[in-house]
């Protein structure tokens, strides 16, 4: 005998499994806060861990923190998995595997996205394990998210504009501009050297536009009056405009990330960008330029009235411990790799990165050496924190602000209509 | 006194195991399978639908029940433009290879020389992964130092780089042109497969009519591989339909959401803007879309098999 099914019997069967599978998926828990567990918990001393990090995908920064993990794993008899993602996907990815309880141990943040992550409510507090540590108070303020310390300050610093004294010496600029009026000279200036340069590798891909949050704040614009979005005030259209006009008169180039600006201020194509200290390392790794250390010099931001305060961002990364299976042995390992003098020295010896502790700042190699010191006097001396920080949905936000600043690049809207649209926007993540 | 052996009970036809009837078998049979359809497809995809009716954030814990309330604002502010970025990606990523593809497969279908060879060297595109591809023709695109604008620079044909990624008029046709590189060869080779079930009789005898080469093609190749170019046509629609990695790698769906698509637009909203309920939106609305094509191309084999 045999037994024939028809299609239609087919999808009944596939339609009750559905149905099925319907009512699992509306009946699944949303993810919940994770309780701390005991101190003397045996589960929260295991010796296995994993440890995310974006600088482990990068190829200047990978064998210096490849490096620190085996240290740890040899003196410690620690077993560190090593998780990576590339930045600018890293939040994403982590967002999930923390909202996922798959990693178990410690991650490498970005101070700006503390609150995102600190909204899962899934982070530890460190404010133990931070009191003897030696870290600076700047540093630490970092790693605090609503009273609590929930990251161990890595490397602290700032975003600010780097140069290239040759160029600008080839283009006849021997003193760097105060004000963006000579700012804008200057650029023109160096477009004037011909052969593809890009005076100014300014941020134009979305993935980093954030960048003219600073310019915005040089113009006036505070961004955040207590919880009220000032985006789309004169100031911020005025930013905007400016920024329109240096990417009409090609002073900025299009199709820019920090990486294309990395690449071109490597090649000797383009004589000032954005970044933080970090992008030292990278730039002169991979320059044909063997000279090129020796001519980078980080600069103040212009200002627009002469006296006023340059402008910068805070920046610097965080170790943060996800509450649960082995987060006390984490918590450790932050600690260690945050504050051992040995380790942060380095860190700092391979790639440039600041440290966080007094004793780290106050060590020779650190306080005598030029770019650091330059950078420290000339841009962190004035940075400060992104006031968006502190909402879980700032990278929400970030987005609304880069794709409106894109439209006005591209043309297709005005920097009043398209600045009222992100200050509105942005209010609406405003909880 | 002799000894009758009882002959054995003949053994049940159709009955594979025992105790067991023919349908409760099949079901059997059926059951690992659908197991693993409902894990790792129905669950998934059900559970991402029903996102569509709460307010939920990647990056809060807790969700809310909303209905209708997040279909209705997209399909009142970002499904329009969607659509037609998705249609205008999905035809010109489906047309410009087929036309390629069918113009190369009736030249290798004669006896050129190196045929052998060409047939090889042409599908080198299509096994180039899609992200390599993608990352290929960006860095070919790029404004500041890509190889389209150095060629045109050299030849005189612009005297300033082109930024053809971050210019609306150019983004999307840099993209159909990326999927296209990698597209065609697979529909080469299925319309060379086809072209090459074409009975020579037939054309000889069309020839001894008087027809000409075009006539030929009309009336004798097209009607032929008319099956094959049915289901060629509608299973690129389906997949450019639900392609994201192109788009994504080259332009993520820029300048200012000019390349966005729904493909793109789901991960941009689930990762970028943690807006859970409004990406299951999103991807509801698209489902629906694509079943139209997917009943479309059950209705298209359903004819062949039958015919």
């Amino acid at each position: 005998m045999t037994t024939a099914y028809s299609r239609r019997r087919m999808l009944q069967f596939l339609g009750a499994a559905g149905l099925g599978a319907a009512g699992l998926a509306a009946c699944a828990p949303a993810p919940k806060e994770t309780e701390p567990l005991a101190a003397d918990d045996p589960k929260a001393n295991e010796k296995t861990f994993s440890f995310a990090s974006w600088t482990l995908n990068e190829e200047a920064g990978k064998p210096v923190v490849q490096g620190l993990l085996d240290t740890i794993t040899t003196k410690d008899g620690l077993t560190v998995n090593p998780v990576s993602y590339p930045y600018n996907e890293y939040l994403n990815q982590l967002t999930l595997q923390v909202r996922g309880d798959k990693l178990v141990g410690a991650a490498q943040l970005d101070i700006a996205w503390l609150g995102a992550l600190a909204a899962l409510g899934k982070l530890r507090d460190l404010g133990d394990a931070a009191k003897d540590g030696g870290y600076t108070s700047t540093a630490l303020e970092s790693g605090q998210y609503e009273g609590k310390q929930l990251g161990l300050p890595w490397t602290t610093g700032a975003i600010g504009l780097v140069t290239n004294k040759e160029l600008l010496s080839r283009a006849g600029i021997t003193e760097f501009p105060e004000t963006i009026e000579d700012f804008e000279a200057a650029l023109v200036e160096l477009k004037g050297l011909g052969g593809g340069v890009v005076p100014y590798a300014a941020s134009t891909k979305v993935a980093q536009l954030k960048d003219i949050l600073f310019w915005m704040k040089t113009f006036g614009c505070t961004l955040l009056d207590g919880d009220r979005v000032t985006i789309g005030d004169d100031a911020s259209v005025e930013a905007v405009t400016w920024y329109k006009k240096l990417y009409d008169q090609k002073l900025i180039a299009p199709d820019v990330d920090r990486f294309d600006a990395r690449a071109l201020f490597g090649q000797g194509r383009a004589a000032i960008y954005d970044d933080a200290i970090v992008g030292k390392g990278a730039v002169i790794k991979d320059s044909p330029d063997k000279q090129l250390a020796d001519k980078l010099d980080p600069v103040a931001r212009p200002v627009l009235k002469s006296g006023d305060d340059p402008q910068a961002q805070l920046w610097g990364h965080v170790i943060v411990v996800v509450e649960g299976e082995a987060a006390n042995t984490a918590t450790s390992f932050a600690r260690w790799l945050t504050s051992d003098q040995a380790a942060t020295d380095e860190f700092f010896a391979k790639l440039a990165l600041p440290p966080t502790t007094e004793k780290g700042l106050a060590s020779d190699a650190v306080a005598n050496d030029p770019f650091t010191k330059a950078f420290s006097e000339r841009i962190t001396k004035t940075a400060s924190q992104n006031p968006f920080w502190r909402f879980p949905e700032y990278a929400q936000m970030e987005t609304v602000i880069a794709e409106q600043v894109q439209a006005v690049l591209i043309g297709s809207s005005s920097p009043a209509d398209a600045m009222t649209t992100a200050g509105e926007q942005v209010q609406a993540l405003v909880k | 006194m002799t000894t009758a052996t009882r002959p054995a009970p003949p053994r049940k036809q159709g009955t594979p195991a025992q105790g067991l009837s023919g349908g409760a078998f099949a079901i059997l049979l059926v059951l690992p399978g659908l197991a693993l359809l409902v894990a790792v497809v129905l669950y998934p995809l059900i559970s991402s639908l029903v996102t569509a009716f709460f307010e939920q954030s990647l990056v809060e814990p807790g969700r809310r029940f909303v209905g209708l309330e997040n279909i209705r604002a997209v399909l009142d502010s970002d499904f329009l433009p969607l659509l037609r970025q998705t249609l205008v990606f999905t035809v010109g990523t489906t047309l410009v290879p087929f036309v390629i593809g069918f113009a190369l497969a009736l030249a290798l279908n004669t006896r050129i020389r190196g045929r052998g060879f060409l047939r090889g060297a042409f599908l080198l595109p299509w096994l180039v992964p899609a992200v390599v591809t993608s990352f290929l023709w960006m860095w070919i695109f790029n404004a500041n130092y890509g190889v389209a604008n150095g060629v045109l620079e050299a030849l005189g044909i612009v005297d300033e780089p082109e930024a053809w990624l971050s210019s609306p008029g150019t983004a999307m046709a840099a993209v159909i042109i990326a999927k296209t590189w990698a597209s065609f060869p697979w529909m080469m080779v299925m319309l060379l497969a086809g072209l090459q079930t074409v009975p020579p009789e037939l054309h000889e005898a069309a020839q001894v009519d008087g027809a000409g080469t075009i006539r030929r093609f009309r009336s004798v190749t097209v009607p032929h591989l008319r099956g094959i170019i049915g289901l060629v046509l509608l299973l690129e629609l389906i997949w450019n339909f639900q392609h994201f990695d192109t788009i994504y790698v080259m332009t993520g769906g820029g300048p200012a959401g000019t390349t966005e698509t729904f493909a793109v637009a789901v991960y941009d909203t689930f990762y970028k803007g943690h807006d859970l309920g409004r990406a299951g939106a999103i991807g509801l609305l698209w489902m629906v879309l694509l079943l139209v094509l997917v009943v479309g191309y059950l209705r298209v084999v359903d004819r062949e098999e039958k015919a």
